[in-house]
């Protein structure tokens, strides 16, 4: 009950690490670095030494990637998901599928929707409007 | 008393009963000097402010129609923009003191409040009645249950029956308006009934030593602990709680046109601004409110976030600890500050407590500091912003105010290998307030 299997690849990365920490520790800092790596993301307009700008897209898919990221660490280790019966992990995610169902319904009701879902699930939709 | 509790005299909860006189103490001292001391040299500093501020907009004004040159007109405007710049800044500070005070206040009343008087109603039972079969039973006795949930929740009815009179009789109160005080009484009545369940279960939970934990007997968690199976379907509902804040945010997002939108030429003109824009360095700026953010801006926020993650791992740090079979104390400064295995899991608890009570001072401060910046909860963008970082505050304060329990218990019968599932369950719950902030942060301050 609450403890981790020893068998995952990131356990075995840290086994070897040095320094004797647990997994815990090295949760705990990845979890410290990348929120980090978020927060200098929106702070910078550009990446630091560079010309190149930070687009909204790219925003996004570092907020996005980082926070996928952080839950995982967070469900997977401090919660325990890993190391306990599966039932936990399928009662926590059984919330998704409700959260799924908002998602489609925010896209729905979305002003934009009517033409942009079409445009999104259409190859070629350009051509096919003209028609 | 059975054999499979811990033997607990009532005389210990009278502690409980001097851990609230402390909190008392602390908020007192903390209101006099952070709320009224400091900020009242702050206000003074902000006072002063705001006369050389106004002194410089006269004297750019009357340079203006004095037809003064050019160059004194530009430095006289700087100097003015200059001295507004002061003025905002001294508003904050002094904002800043006045609501750490007020905050610190108003928390260690309600930590006293509720450990002070959970503590006392549990002192004046005789010494018989807490070791009868109602804990979680002895060797000889099967366990049939508590009462204390059903308690609670009736607190909790009668709390929201009236707390529409609650609420206006509270703000007629606070904005000096006569208040009638039989307006208060049912949801009054309610919270001594939901302090009367909670201290129903810290005395049912004290003795508790990890004997005769209830295991479920049916699918789907056949073998599984009771208290965690109940505690992860209690998650899986607060999931759906926090997913349809967020879900309203996205929907109502999506008609917004804020300066992310504008910038990646999704749209023309600016017509939201969201926390972000007053928040993060380049926000967007609509009617002269926003886009003064800076890295000072963010720092609370971005604070709070660490401050989650690191109590997130203390919690961790105090459920290792408790299950330990070969705990060694550290050396050096450390092995001052956990000397021994129970105490180090109680050090732990407080770390987690004082890093949690922070988040909640650093909150209301941002909050003061947007509202008096113009981000009120009369606009769309406010009002699920405050609403959204409002209810994961309050889960964070109410995980607070369990977690002076598990102090309380940490530091009395104390945890080990055998009871530490309590802090686990406890755990599940802290990390779960964390997962809901790694949503949150990003979404309403960074985006």
């Amino acid at each position: 009950m609450g403890e981790h299997e020893t068998s995952g690849i990131f356990e075995s990365i840290v086994e070897k690490l040095p320094g004797g920490y647990d997994i815990y520790f090295w949760n705990f800092i990845i979890l410290m670095f990348f929120t980090l790596f978020e927060v200098a993301a929106v702070f910078f307009e550009k990446i630091p030494g560079t010309e190149i700008e930070i687009t909204l897209y790219a925003v996004w898919a570092i907020l996005i990637g980082v926070g996928v990221i952080k839950g995982y660490g967070i469900a997977a280790y401090f919660m325990h998901l890993k190391g306990d019966p599966r039932i936990y992990t399928r009662t926590a995610l059984f919330p998704v599928l409700f959260v799924l169902l908002m998602l489609w319904g925010i896209g729905l009701s979305n002003p934009g929707s009517v033409q942009a879902l079409p445009e999104w699930c259409t190859p070629n939709w350009e051509f096919a409007s003209q028609r | 008393m059975s054999g499979g509790e811990a033997h607990v005299e009532n005389s210990i909860w009278m502690r409980a009963v001097l851990i609230g006189g402390v909190f008392l103490a602390i908020g007192i001292l903390a209101f006099a000097t952070m709320g009224v001391g400091v900020a009242n040299v702050k206000h003074h500093a902000y006072e002063d402010a705001i006369h050389k501020y106004e002194d410089a907009k006269y004297a750019y004004e009357d340079a203006k129609a004095a037809n003064a040159s050019e160059s004194e007109i530009k430095a006289l405007k700087e100097a003015k923009e200059e001295a507004h710049h002061h003025e905002i800044e001294a508003h904050l500070s002094y904002l800043t003191w006045r609501t750490a005070g007020i905050t610190i206040l108003l928390m260690c009343l309600t930590y006293a409040a509720f450990i002070g008087l959970g503590g006392f109603l549990n002192s004046i039972y005789p010494d018989d009645a807490g070791h009868d079969d109602h804990g979680y039973g002895g060797d000889d006795h099967e366990h049939h249950g508590s009462g204390s949930p059903i308690i609670f929740s009736l607190g909790i009815m009668l709390f929201l029956m009236g707390f529409p009179s609650f609420q206006g009789a509270l703000g007629n109160m606070l904005s000096g308006v006569e208040a009638n005080l039989g307006d208060l009484g049912l949801s009054m009545l309610g919270l001594v009934i939901v302090t009367a369940g909670v201290a129903n279960w810290w005395r049912e939970d004290l003795p508790f030593i990890g004997n005769h934990e209830q295991i479920a007997t049916s699918d789907p968690f056949e073998g599984q602990h009771i208290r965690k199976a109940g505690l992860w379907v209690f998650i899986m509902s607060e999931v759906m709680v926090f997913a349809t804040f967020f879900s309203s945010y996205l929907r109502m997002r999506t008609e917004w046109c804020t300066g992310w939108q504008v910038n990646a030429g999704n749209c023309e003109e600016v017509n939201m601004l969201t926390a972000s824009d007053f928040l993060r360095p380049n926000g967007a700026m609509l009617d002269g409110l926003g886009g003064q953010g800076d890295f000072m801006t963010l720092l609370p926020g971005a604070i709070n976030t660490f401050a989650l993650i690191i109590s997130s791992y203390t919690i961790v740090l105090a459920l290792k600890t408790a299950k330990a079979k070969d705990w060694e104390a550290p050396s050096g400064f450390m092995g001052k500050l956990l000397p021994d295995q129970k105490s180090a899991v109680r050090n732990y608890l407080i770390a987690t407590f004082l890093l949690g009570s922070m988040f909640i001072v650093l909150k209301l401060i941002e909050w003061s500091h947007l509202v008096a910046e113009g981000f009120t909860i009369g606009t769309q963008a406010g009002s699920i912003f405050y609403i959204s970082t409002g209810a994961h505050g309050l889960h964070v304060f109410i995980g607070l105010l369990v977690m002076l329990y598990l102090i309380f218990k940490a530091d009395t019968v104390g945890y080990d290998e055998k009871n530490g599932q309590g802090i686990e369950y406890f755990g599940l719950y802290w990390h779960f307030v964390d997962l809901a902030w790694v949503v949150i942060f990003p979404a309403f301050y960074l985006y």
